[in-house]
């Protein structure tokens, strides 16, 4: 045992702390079970403190001076099943993140994708909506993927990032047929009346056009450019991040969420 | 026996340790260096609207060659000024301890292009904020006991890059709460702040132009908890003694939804809002007073409701600079912005005149044309499809 033990010694130096580090090693196998939280110890103020971008249309938007959206909706859901009420709290885009440090608020839901930069002071949810940049064609289409747009007509709207896109696949794969209008609306309409074989445009502005063309048998094959929009919760507050992400998944699981987004989608 | 048997674990940890040291200098050596960014022959801005300028981002960038792309960019689209950020936080993280490097880092860029500099100066370290707001302080909360540090910092930076930058804007849009650090937006605080970094940057570098911070184009009555009416902020700055404590004012206007043309009004923001403060000095009697338009422009976000589309942005622009040729008490003009260094995937990523990855809109070429006098295609895009 102790030529053993020599032998170990020898090989690794400081062998004091590769023991201290093996008699840790079992505590890492049994986590403590963390205790369950009540609403109280997550929002001990009595309210979710929501952080919004009000100027961002469909999700935050103020109408006849009422503030309203996907956002809005969904904030108002989760409050209603953690069961505490909300508070709306109107935010510049420069200033979001601030205010969620500086305790203005509990969460942003102000339709932001995922920022690494920040993971040291902030946890996110998972996604609640896809918000990139979408291949738009008839269902009856042979496009499925960017990869089939070579030799066929592509239509975008012009200086959009759909056109930045686009530029990029054009170095990616064989030509394809270049086709920017001044609007997304005409480069939806020009794949709906046959002038394009396929759309580059935002998800949004897609979802809103096939709304207003409910005649056209159209879809988004592939998003071309994933743009998750997230949660943004403070990381010292785990208990609040928890709470509210159970809560989301509990409303993606029911089909609520898909019910609350296709009000404005 | 204790002796050797302790001769020979020196002896093992020793060989370990070297045998640690070799594969870290293996592993050392195999690591690709950063590129480098070498500075070729120094260039000249050739330009015929010498007001074009642009606010650039540089300080965040990781790596030298995109500061020495972003600028020669800007010099190539004709654009003579930039305005970049210089926070205080970054260069004196301890007191009187300054790392001047991510500075130098983008001047000598800077200078090869041949392209001069508006220095905007704020963002306080850890050690200048107050403890009592520790909870709630930001990066922009300075707190007046801490004003002579900041003025320090100020006369420091204008001493070391005398000759090279002589524009100074102090601090950023002090009517709105967020970027007063979530304090009270109070105008004298601003005065205060002006008066005591004018006279210390003044003795630094006499030929220092000393800009008073431009102001948030906000509509935020008296009391809001979110800001100031840019109009009535400055009335006050005006009123407190503020006049004797800048050389220029910087201003913000946007276009928002508006056209260059509209015409500006109190309760309205637009471009031409830049008039209305204009009109504020004249009526303090600062007439002699230039102007500098430090961020202006328009947005095509596709989601944001201040946006416009791509084309119309293009299209206010040109015509914004075409105005501003008109307006003799403005010196530059600065399109926010240039370019940021990563994506945020939301309304700001829509001011930008180049990606990210350094692919260059269509409104580049816009403003390039515009301020070379190059020709630009009348067809940009495809007439609306027929039904």
């Amino acid at each position: 045992m102790a030529s053993t033990a020599r032998r170990i010694s020898q090989l690794l130096p400081f062998t004091w702390v590769w023991w201290i580090l093996g008699a840790l090693l079992p505590l890492a196998a049994f986590p403590r079970t963390p205790s369950p939280v009540t609403i109280w110890e997550a929002f001990p103020r009595g309210e979710i403190r929501v952080g919004v971008d009000a100027s961002h249309a469909p999700f935050a938007a103020y109408v006849n001076d009422s503030l309203v959206g996907i956002d809005i909706d969904l904030a108002s859901a989760l409050a209603a099943q953690i069961g505490v009420p909300v508070r709306f709290v109107p935010l510049g885009f420069d200033g979001l993140y601030d205010a969620l440090y500086a305790d203005q608020i509990d969460v942003l839901i102000a339709a932001i994708p995922r920022d690494t930069s920040r993971g040291d002071r902030v946890l996110y949810t998972p996604a609640y909506f896809e918000a990139g940049i979408a291949l738009v064609t008839p269902r009856s289409s042979t496009i499925t993927q960017m990869a089939d747009v070579s030799g066929r007509r592509l239509a975008y709207e012009f200086g959009s990032s759909a056109h930045s896109e686009a530029d990029i696949w054009a170095r990616r794969i064989l030509p394809f047929g270049h086709m920017p209008y001044q609007f997304a609306a005409h480069a939806l309409d020009a794949v709906r009346v046959g002038d394009a074989d396929a759309a580059l445009v935002e998800t949004v502005a897609a979802h809103l056009y096939m709304r207003a063309h409910p005649e056209w048998d159209a879809h988004m094959p592939q998003v071309v450019l994933s743009i998750p929009y997230v949660m943004a919760l403070r990381i010292d507050r785990p208990s609040q991040a928890v709470m509210i992400t159970a809560a989301l998944e509990h409303l993606r699981e029911s089909g609520a969420l898909d019910t609350l987004i296709s009000r404005w989608l | 026996m204790g002796n050797l048997i302790g001769q020979k674990r020196l002896k093992t940890s020793v060989g370990w340790a070297a045998r640690v040291a070799l594969l870290y200098l293996i592993v050392i050596a195999l690591v690709p260096p950063p590129p480098r960014a070498l500075l070729g022959a120094a260039h000249t801005v050739e330009t015929e609207k010498p007001h074009v300028c642009v606010h650039t981002r540089l300080i965040d960038e990781v790596d030298e060659w995109k500061i020495a792309q972003s600028l020669q960019y800007v010099r190539e689209m004709g654009a003579s000024t930039i305005v970049e950020f210089f926070p205080w936080a970054y260069v004196e993280s301890s007191p009187d301890q300054y790392n001047w490097a991510s500075v130098d880092r983008i001047l000598c860029h800077v200078q090869n292009q041949g392209l001069r500099v508006i220095a905007r100066i704020g963002f306080v370290p850890d050690w200048a904020r107050s403890t009592d707001q520790e909870h709630t302080s930001t990066l922009n909360t300075l707190t007046p006991e801490f004003y002579a540090d900041f003025a320090e910092f100020a006369a420091d930076f204008a001493a070391r890059y005398a000759g090279v930058i002589d524009h100074f804007i102090i601090w950023n849009e002090p009517n709105l709460a967020f970027e007063w650090g979530f304090q009270a937006v109070d105008p004298l605080n601003y005065v205060e702040l002006l008066r005591t970094v004018y006279p210390a940057v003044k003795r630094a570098n006499p030929d220092a132009v000393i800009l008073a911070a431009p102001l948030a184009p906000t509509l935020e009555p008296r009391g809001s908890p979110n800001g100031l009416n840019d109009l009535l902020y400055l009335e006050a700055l005006y009123q407190n003694g503020a006049a004797n404590y800048f050389d220029a004012l910087a201003i913000h206007t946007y276009g928002f939804t508006h056209a260059a043309d509209d015409p500006p009004a109190a309760d309205v923001l637009n471009f031409r809002r830049a008039e209305l403060l204009r009109a504020i000095m004249i009526r303090y009697g600062d007439e002699d007073t230039p102007a500098y338009i430090t961020e202006t422009g328009w947005n095509d976000s596709p989601r944001w409701t201040n946006a416009v589309s791509p084309s119309q942005r293009i299209a206010e622009t040109i015509r914004a600079f075409e105005l501003a040729e008109e307006w003799d008490w403005l010196t530059s003009m600065c399109v926010w912005v240039f370019r940021i260094p990563a994506p945020t995937f939301n309304y700001p990523d829509y001011f930008t005149l180049v990606n990210v990855d350094f692919q260059r809109k269509p409104i580049y070429y816009a403003l390039r044309a515009y301020a070379r006098g190059f020709a630009q295609s009348e067809m940009l895009w495809l007439p609306p499809p027929a039904e």
